[in-house]
């Protein structure tokens, strides 16, 4: 592996030193912050709307044929009962009621009717926001405050569940080892198209031929990869870096929802498993998208089997609910073994608890063959693909030329 | 020794081991380049058939040929870019490795750089690559571009670069590891008058260190001027092969573009 650390360094250097690497790693902290900021106004502006919609006074008439409306709170509300509907929704016609709402004898078989004056598209909501605060209050005041809670699904639950005799919480026990999964999905996405087009510019830039005279097809293409999975640690390692530093440094200042990272079980089986299916799969995608770059002319070549391999790689995520209730369907096995798309089940599988260790050994040999056969792949193709600057290479060159 | 006729600008004194050549011992008795029974097949085209030739050290070889007749085959097979469907093809007494005794310079026929990179980072990679520590290829770099008035370029991207200036660093990226075998495929195509002065300085000054210099060349002018013997190819095959002397002799003393055109025909001369 002559000049391999020569490789690495300048791959990782040239790649750190360009712009779009920074662009990307500043990309996600603003698109956050931009996302969480867009929520908070927009929530406060929807809540402080209905609020103004509800305290604005405007003339309102009603039929309760239900028998459930309080007349109270419509007396606070100045509203006036109809005792017909044609006359309420003839009145909201001709312009001399705002609002009028119809509550049916059967609220559970008929529908609430509700007409008003078209104010726009925000503001008339405030007719239904009055014809629900209405109905609710009225309800709710003929019945006590745990009904209240059940009927308005705000009961709160403590579970405790038992594995061995040991108190288990299959839900934070995902968290540890599903790390992996979200780590490898968010990698795949950032950084796919960069390893594609890795081996692209050597060959668009006609540098491959003074290349291979100086340094092995082999100890570039390793070299390239291993840079690669670097840089998305590198990578992945400054994107979450401040948020989580932000997190803990100004978690309770902006009251961010508190973590208490002792109460996460570590399952350490688990997360060894998850890292090493994880570790050998990235490298898998790695060396494929690199060998996929090796043997097309152009990047724009490249990006026709770019979606090939995505769809590999992440198709799995719709079979995602079968993985954890029906592990041992044959779709669920086919995918977990099949190599181009075993990491998502396998790394699901893990995280949420029923992938045994047979299997999670049985994926991780089919992994590593696959990814040992990938590179070797890559190289030949590097080596018989780089001095092919307009075509394609052909499954038959690839496997059929002499070593 | 013989003192052997002038050709064009230099002379020759040969022993039975030696060659003296502008001041330097030629060894004559281990070629750097052997090449015996080559044969290179393309799917059922055969581009070299059973081709054999030897290159001696410090010498300067011309590898003449037209269009298509397999010139670019050879060195690629030579230096391990293709794979051989037979026959040996040695640098040294071995076939050619990067990491091997002999140090290569080679400017390829299709070049390039990495564009998107400073010159400066551009060729101290590729003088790690050729096992230079990162400080002497650096040094030799700069002193190279102030050379060739490229000085104030060292932290320019080469896609920022006039074609002119991005010959000039791709010529100093294929010299600056002092090369023991310099392979200069079709080194003057495309390139302006003064870079083609610039090259020829650069190859004389290689001679002069003993380097031995492969040229693959259409210009038969500078074949002459600087090549010691040349192998001409026809259809995958030597069509006259030793010293340009001898080749001329043998036909005639014919000049080697009027033997060019005699060997390919009027239609391929115009390369």
């Amino acid at each position: 592996m002559y000049n391999l650390s020569t490789v690495i360094k300048f791959e990782i250097m040239r790649t750190i030193k360009r712009k779009s690497f920074w662009i990307v790693v500043a990309s996600f902290p603003i698109i956050l912050a931009l996302v969480a900021t867009v929520i908070f106004f927009s929530n406060k502006s929807t809540g402080q709307a209905i609020q103004d919609v509800q305290n604005e006074s405007f003339s309102i008439g009603y039929t309760d044929k239900s028998n459930l409306i309080d007349s109270d709170l419509t007396d606070k509300l100045s509203a006036k009962p109809i005792s017909d509907k044609a006359s309420g929704v003839s009145q909201v016609q001709s312009g001399s009621l705002d609002a009028y709402i119809y509550y049916p004898s059967s609220i559970s078989s008929q529908q609430v009717e509700v007409y008003g004056q078209d104010v726009g598209i925000f503001k008339n909501s405030r007719y239904n926001a009055v014809a629900t605060t209405l109905l609710t209050e009225s309800v709710s005041s003929t019945v006590d405050d745990d009904i209240k809670q059940v009927l308005g699904g705000n009961v709160d639950f403590d579970s405790t569940t038992y594995r061995n005799g040991e108190v288990s919480d299959a839900i934070k026990e995902l968290i540890a080892p599903g790390i992996f999964l979200v780590l490898f999905y968010f990698l795949i996405a950032v950084f796919a198209n960069q390893m594609l087009n890795s081996t692209i510019e050597e060959k668009e830039n006609r540098v491959i031929e003074m290349l291979l005279t100086t340094i092995e097809a082999r100890t570039l293409i390793i070299g390239k990869i291993i840079s690669l999975v670097l840089l998305g640690f590198i990578q992945g390692t400054l994107i979450l870096l401040p948020g989580l530093i932000g997190y803990f440094a100004l978690g309770s200042q902006l009251s961010l929802p508190s973590i208490d990272l002792s109460s996460i079980p570590l399952d350490p089986e688990r997360i060894l498993i998850g890292f090493i299916i994880f570790s050998i799969s990235f490298i898998m995608f790695t060396g494929l998208l690199v060998a996929i770059g090796a043997a097309v002319p152009t990047a724009k070549e490249a990006g026709q089997f770019f979606g090939i391999v995505m769809t590999f790689i992440f198709g799995p995520l719709y079979a995602a609910p079968l993985f954890i209730s029906a592990p041992d369907s044959p779709v669920v096995q086919t995918l977990t073994y099949f190599p181009l798309t075993a990491p998502i089940p396998l790394m699901l599988r893990n995280a949420v608890g029923n992938l045994s260790l047979m299997e999670a050994i049985i994926g991780t040999v089919i992994l590593l063959i696959t990814t040992a056969v990938i590179i070797r792949m890559a190289v030949r193709i590097f080596q018989f693909g780089a001095l092919e600057y307009s075509r394609k290479l052909s499954l038959k060159e690839i496997f059929g030329r002499k070593a | 020794m013989v003192i052997l006729p002038n050709k064009s600008n230099c002379s020759h004194v040969v022993s039975a081991k030696t060659i003296m050549y502008h001041g330097c011992m030629i060894n004559k008795s281990k070629p750097i380049v052997s090449i015996s029974d080559f044969v290179m097949k393309f799917g059922t085209t055969t581009v070299i058939d059973s081709l054999s030739f030897e290159i001696q050290k410090g010498e300067t070889f011309g590898l003449l040929g037209s269009n298509g007749s397999g010139k670019t085959t050879i060195i690629r097979a030579l230096l391990g870019i293709y794979s051989p469907t037979s026959g040996s093809l040695l640098v040294g007494d071995k076939p050619f490795s990067v990491d091997g005794a002999i140090k290569l310079g080679y400017l390829p026929e299709e070049r390039g750089l990495y564009k998107k990179e400073k010159v400066i980072d551009a060729m101290v990679y590729f003088g790690q690559l050729k096992g230079m520590q990162k400080s002497e290829a650096r040094q030799w770099s700069l002193d190279y571009l102030e050379r060739v008035e490229l000085g104030d370029k060292a932290k320019t991207s080469i896609d920022k670069l006039s074609g002119g200036q991005q010959q000039k660093v791709q010529l100093g990226v294929t010299v600056m590891n002092n090369p023991d075998l310099l392979i200069l495929d079709e080194p003057t195509k495309g390139f302006d008058p003064v870079n083609r002065r610039l090259l020829m300085d650069i190859i004389e000054e290689h001679q002069r260190k003993g380097t031995t210099v492969i040229f693959v060349s259409h210009h038969m002018e500078e074949v002459e001027r600087l090549c010691d013997r040349v192998i001409l190819l026809k259809d995958g095959n030597k069509a006259a092969y030793g010293s340009i002397e001898a080749i001329r002799k043998e036909y005639d003393n014919k000049t080697l573009d009027e033997l060019f055109i005699e060997i390919y025909g009027h239609k391929e001369s115009d390369v």
